[in-house]
């Protein structure tokens, strides 16, 4: 059975922000809820800077299913997380739970009044009816059972975030690392390209940063 | 057995009382977790791919992987 996963690859993302444009247009987001964002690091130093498209990484073991306390949760065979709108009641335990800030909220009229979550269903709806309307304005396009992968990786025009079964997207992956090793970059970055992601076995660890040295710090 | 209508009695308030705070069966209802329609089914709006059969799980699953390829470059263009 297929595992759908995302991979974002740092050194191909570009900040164009075409998957957030896309993810947008196909599933009619809500101005003022972004299910997809592009982050960069390191603004403006040659060589340095990175980018990498963020949404809901479809985790293993959710967080956000974790804390629920309506369980509106649930994971669909494919491995994607989805959640049913009519039983979400808004709290916002989600938003707190994820590390990647996938849970998005509509805030709107007064007193700060939030709509239910709203976040990346890997372009497959939700618990509605396959492809009908009501499943399209609660979640938004169901591009899977349309035979079709989410669009913000299918329309990435540097390839750099890519979508689908994750032994097939670790092992394009993979090629382009080993690639990149073959042509001088990253070299000893071995197979999966963990280390170019956490640093290879001869990288030192990263010292923090003395308390004292920081402006404020106590 | 005046006792024992006394304890009859306070039951059935008792339970009149707890009623209130039960929820009503259509809310509950609704609350329910609904199960989702597996992708493979197809979506039968007009703008699914071809080359697959909805209702088969395996020609879904080769038509995607297939696509999922399709992001390779290095399979794509020789």
């Amino acid at each position: 059975m297929a595992r759908m996963k995302f991979i974002c690859d740092t050194e191909r993302c570009i900040e164009c922000n075409g998957c957030v444009t896309a993810c947008k247009n196909e599933n009619e987001v809500p101005w003022g809820v972004n299910r997809r964002r592009v982050v960069t690091v390191n603004d403006g130093i040659i060589g340095q800077e990175k980018s990498v498209s963020v949404a809901c990484m479809h985790c293993s073991d959710a967080p956000c299913m974790a804390v629920c306390p309506v369980d509106c949760f649930y994971r669909t065979d494919e491995g994607v997380v989805l959640h049913d709108k009519d039983i979400c009641i808004g709290c916002g335990y989600c938003s707190f739970a994820c590390p990647f800030g996938a849970p998005q909220f509509l805030s709107k009229g007064a007193f700060g009044t939030r709509s239910k979550m709203d976040k990346c269903t890997f372009c497959s709806g939700g618990p509605e009816a396959n492809g009908s309307v009501a499943e399209f304005e609660k979640y938004g396009r169901n591009r899977l059972a349309e035979g079709k992968l989410p669009l913000c990786a299918e329309m990435c025009s540097t390839k750099a975030l890519i979508g689908g079964d994750s032994d097939i997207i670790s092992g394009i992956f993979n090629q382009r690392v080993a690639i990149r090793e073959k042509n001088g970059k990253y070299p000893g970055s071995k197979a999966f390209g963990w280390s170019t992601a956490y640093g290879g076995p001869d990288t030192p660890a990263p010292t923090p940063t003395p308390a004292a040295k920081i402006p404020g710090a106590k | 057995m005046k006792l024992h209508f006394k304890t009859l009695g306070l039951c059935v308030a008792a339970a009149a009382l707890l009623a209130a705070c039960s929820e009503p069966p259509a809310i509950a209802a609704k609350a329910a977790k609904r199960p989702d329609v597996a992708p493979y089914m197809g979506a039968n709006d007009g703008f699914m791919t071809k080359g697959w059969t909805p209702g088969n799980q395996a020609s879904w699953t080769e038509s995607t992987d297939k696509r999922t390829q399709g992001q390779n470059e290095y399979s794509r263009v020789k």
